[in-house]
């Protein structure tokens, strides 16, 4: 097993190495000029010119490159252009509310999903199982940021229960943390609460079908027991899988929901990053993102062979 | 105690504890009202106001440096950090000598060596301060609160160059920040202004928070825009960017915000019908909506094409597209300048008030066009600029021009529109933008009306008589003279076509009913507001 996680780990170098060169590549020949935004409307283009002399912009495509890529080896992201912080602070700033409200929503979305999907699959071909894939159906088709709207509109507005928008730190208490917390994990958990609960109702439904469950049943085993005990535990498979390559689903919503709900955190740096042209923020976020995606999927695969005994590296 | 009454004690305890305590004393909740929550018109991303001159950065920089003159809201520069100035009889020599008192954030005195390396620093990225230094002798400290700038030739505008509000402000910094290189950030944010920057607690992007400097000497006179006492009633302003406008309107109305810059004309009626908010006007200046062709390539390098275009266009659909159906919100702009303002024109203004577009197609066939594309620029995330693109287009069409839509972002735009190629390989032709109305007060810092070909702004519109009355107005010694230069250059800029003003556009502004002193203006001011 530690082998297998060595290696993983190893195989993760050329995997960021390209990544690395790919969104470089991808910036560099993107249209768009850093300096133009920098200089301003009324800038003159000799004005332009030196920002982005200033900025090392004009220098060739191997220098930037190799410079940047040897300084991420040492683990400086770089500076950004257009705060002149240095990336890792501001990544370090933007951090915490992405984290909380990717653990928030995971953890809404898990404790909603796999039940709805079980009763679905136990209740297959009722009315609760209708209503429970026409939920799916609705979460994979209104856009994040329509559900983020109602949901802000009938909580915040009408019913003045919790905040339309804002981050609080965890540091300033659970609850003011939490309460900013819920309707942008809500809205984001919607697509993910469908995917999940679809893949858990399909994967519960075959292994109800397996010979050993007619066997529990014959035996006299609770419903209880056979659903959450034995059949979802050789169900979780293919939903671990999922909920693993979810997490990018969450990524990529993350960047509206934070921009619906003015969460300071790392969707809204990236996008605000893209529309400025400030390419060592993307290429800071790109490469850390990839970092944690590849990390998400080598725990899914140690996840497996816990849930599942005979698998063995 | 028993177990369970232990229990139950232990577990209110560490929940009290982990919602972050008792609900606030209704004594400290009267520290609420010293904090100002406001929304600005961008983000906050960088805060260097020579380096950055974007409106907001310009905005903030407000807040933290003073500036030795300000404008006042008639436009008349005042002193603010000045104490007195003196010019020679030959308009050589100004002298000038700082108010006593003044003190930066870090605690040090403002010095005349401090103002005279902001001065450099600024006139190394302004306009105006590019001219005079162009013409300078000498800029100087002579002793702690006075400095001299001798020029070679007279400079009349001096004052107004240090007064304007237009970006970049001649903001003064201490001596050892004003030194770096004016096209590289500062690191440090002191100033003398009226609020301190807290650093500490930026987040670019997401909030910036400024506190009251407590030593700040205000000047006497009632405030007005950027001149006379500028007195904080609050203690702290947090800026919250929100980039999402149907949130910040949510936000406003449940009172997590106090203060909205400029929210969108869609959701200024459902601000209107909240008893707890007031919507006004932000800035009596206004903007200019324009499109600018390019002089260096077909068709738009024909005077009489551009002339077509002119003569075919009607402000109103433009105006209507971008504000809406609200007519309080835009007028007709037969000219290039601010309406209601001293030197304000519509001498040649004619040509904009044709609309005929059976004139235009024909003009277009007699000057010979032959069918070129026109590669129009239209930014998509820009609503101002998408609307107007909009509106082109179809007008073009109408006119028998060939339209090339390239729909695109803004960042593309700044990109694209710098490149001089044809617009076949990787030019343009034409594209959208605004500009504030108190940056087209005057020719001053007025880049955009500029007609000095390779030197001007994009689209490098070449006109000896456009020049030749901005070089009247600089020379021109009173109101009257300005005014006769004013109208010269107003003509002879229709008459080239240097841009083409597609009308006169206001914005709103919205806060809660609790927040007292808001005025309008070219900038949000923050002195005299408060907070019930």
């Amino acid at each position: 097993m530690f082998g297998f996680i060595f290696r993983r780990i190893l195989t993760t170098i050329p995997v960021m190495g390209f990544v690395a060169l790919f969104v470089f590549s991808l910036l560099y020949i993107a249209p768009g000029d850093p300096a133009a935004v920098i200089a301003g409307d009324q800038a003159t283009p000799e004005d332009v010119a030196k920002i982005r002399a200033g900025l090392g912009l004009d220098r060739p495509f191997l220098v930037r490159f190799a410079e940047w890529f040897f300084r991420v080896m040492q683990g400086d992201l770089g500076t950004s252009i257009f705060t002149g912080l240095p990336v890792s602070q501001m990544i370090a700033q933007r951090i915490e509310p992405t984290l909380s409200l990717m653990v928030v929503t995971l953890f809404i979305a898990i404790f909603v999903a796999i039940p709805m999907g079980v009763v679905a699959a136990w209740k297959c071909d009722t009315w609760i199982d209708r209503v429970v894939m026409s939920f799916a159906v609705l979460g994979f088709s209104v856009p994040v940021f329509v559900i983020g709207y109602l949901l802000a509109y009938a909580f915040a507005l009408q019913l003045d229960w919790l905040p339309v928008q804002g981050y609080r730190p965890i540091k300033n208490g659970v609850w003011p943390w939490f309460e900013n917390l819920i309707l942008p994990a809500v809205t984001l958990g919607f697509v993910y609460i469908a995917l999940i609960a679809r893949i858990t109702r399909a994967s519960m439904l075959e292994v109800l079908q397996q010979d050993y469950i007619r066997t529990a049943r014959a035996k006299g085993v609770s419903q209880k027991s056979i659903l959450f005990l034995h059949a979802l535990k050789n169900a979780a498979i293919p939903i671990v899988t999922v909920i693993g390559i979810g997490v990018a689903l969450l990524i990529g919503g993350a960047v509206v929901t934070e921009s619906v709900f003015a969460i300071p955190g790392l969707g809204r740096l990236t996008v605000d990053a893209i529309l400025r042209r400030d390419y060592p923020i993307i290429q800071g976020v790109v490469l850390m993102f990839s970092f944690v995606y590849v990390l998400i999927n080598l725990l899914v695969d140690v996840l497996y062979t816990l849930l599942d005994p005979r698998i063995r590296y | 105690m028993d177990r369970r009454t232990f229990l139950i004690s232990a577990g209110t305890a560490a929940l009290v504890a982990s919602t972050g305590g008792l609900s606030a004393p209704a004594l400290s909740q009267g520290a609420n009202a010293k904090v100002l929550r406001f929304v600005p018109q961008a983000n906050l991303a960088n805060f260097d106001p020579i380096w950055g001159t974007q409106y907001v950065v310009r905005n903030a920089a407000a807040l933290v440096w003073d500036t030795l003159y300000g404008v006042d809201e008639n436009l008349v520069p005042q002193r603010q950090m000045v104490e007195s100035e003196e010019v020679s009889a030959d308009g050589l020599t100004w002298t000038f000598k700082l108010r006593p008192g003044l003190k930066f954030h870090d605690g040090e005195p403002v010095l005349a060596k401090d103002v005279v390396q902001s001065l450099k620093r600024w006139a190394a990225r302004d306009p105006m301060g590019i001219m005079i230094v162009a013409q300078q002798q000498e800029l100087t400290a002579v002793d702690d609160r006075t400095w001299k700038w001798v020029l070679k030739k007279p400079f009349p505008k001096m004052i107004l160059a240090l007064a304007k509000n237009n970006a970049p402000c001649s903001f003064i910094m201490p001596e050892r920040i004003a030194q770096t290189d004016p096209f590289k950030q500062i690191t440090e944010y002191i100033g003398s202004g009226p609020m301190k920057f807290n650093k500490g607690e930026w987040v670019p992007g997401a909030k910036a928070v400024f506190e009251k400097f407590d030593a700040y000497v205000p000047r006497a006179e009632k405030a007005s825009w950027l001149a006379g006492g500028k007195n904080m009633l609050v203690n702290r302003i947090e800026w919250v960017i929100m980039p999402d406008p149907a949130t910040a309107a949510a936000a406003l109305q449940n009172g997590e915000v106090d203060w909205w810059e400029n929210p969108i004309s869609d959701l200024v009626p459902v601000l209107r019908r909240n008893s707890n908010i007031n919507v006004d006007i932000s800035d009596p200046l206004g903007n200019i909506g324009a499109f600018r062709m390019n002089h260096l390539f077909a068709p738009f390098d024909n005077p009489k094409i551009r002339r077509a275009v002119l003569m075919a266009m009607n402000q109103e659909d433009y105006m209507r597209a971008i504000v809406g159906d609200d007519n309080k919100l835009w007028k007709p702009l037969p000219g290039f300048f601010t309406p209601d303002t001293p030197l304000y024109t519509e001498a040649g203004g004619d040509i904009l008030k044709r609309k005929n577009i059976a004139e235009a197609r024909k003009m277009i066939q007699e000057a010979g066009y032959k069918g070129e594309p026109v590669v129009c620029l239209i930014a998509q995330d820009q609503p101002n600029t998408k609307a107007m693109g909009d509106v082109t287009v179809d007008l073009l069409k109408k006119i028998g021009l060939n339209v090339d839509f390239v729909a695109t972002d803004w960042g593309t735009v700044g990109a694209r529109r710098a490149q001089k190629t044809p617009p076949g390989q990787g030019g343009w032709n034409m594209f959208h933008t605004w500009h504030a109305g108190a940056d087209c007060l005057n020719p001053s810092s007025y880049t955009a009306i500029r007609a000095n070909g390779d030197k001007a702004w994009f689209g490098w519109p070449t006109s000896k008589p456009v020049e030749d009355a901005i070089v009247e107005w600089f020379d021109a010694k009173d109101l009257p003279a300005e005014k006769t230069a004013m109208a010269k250059l107003n003509t002879a800029a229709l008459e080239d076509v240097v841009y083409a003003p597609t009308g006169f556009f206001l914005g709103y502004q919205a806060w809660r009913k609790n927040v007292t002193g808001v005025t309008k203006g070219p900038l949000p001011f923050f002195w005299n507001v408060g907070k019930a």
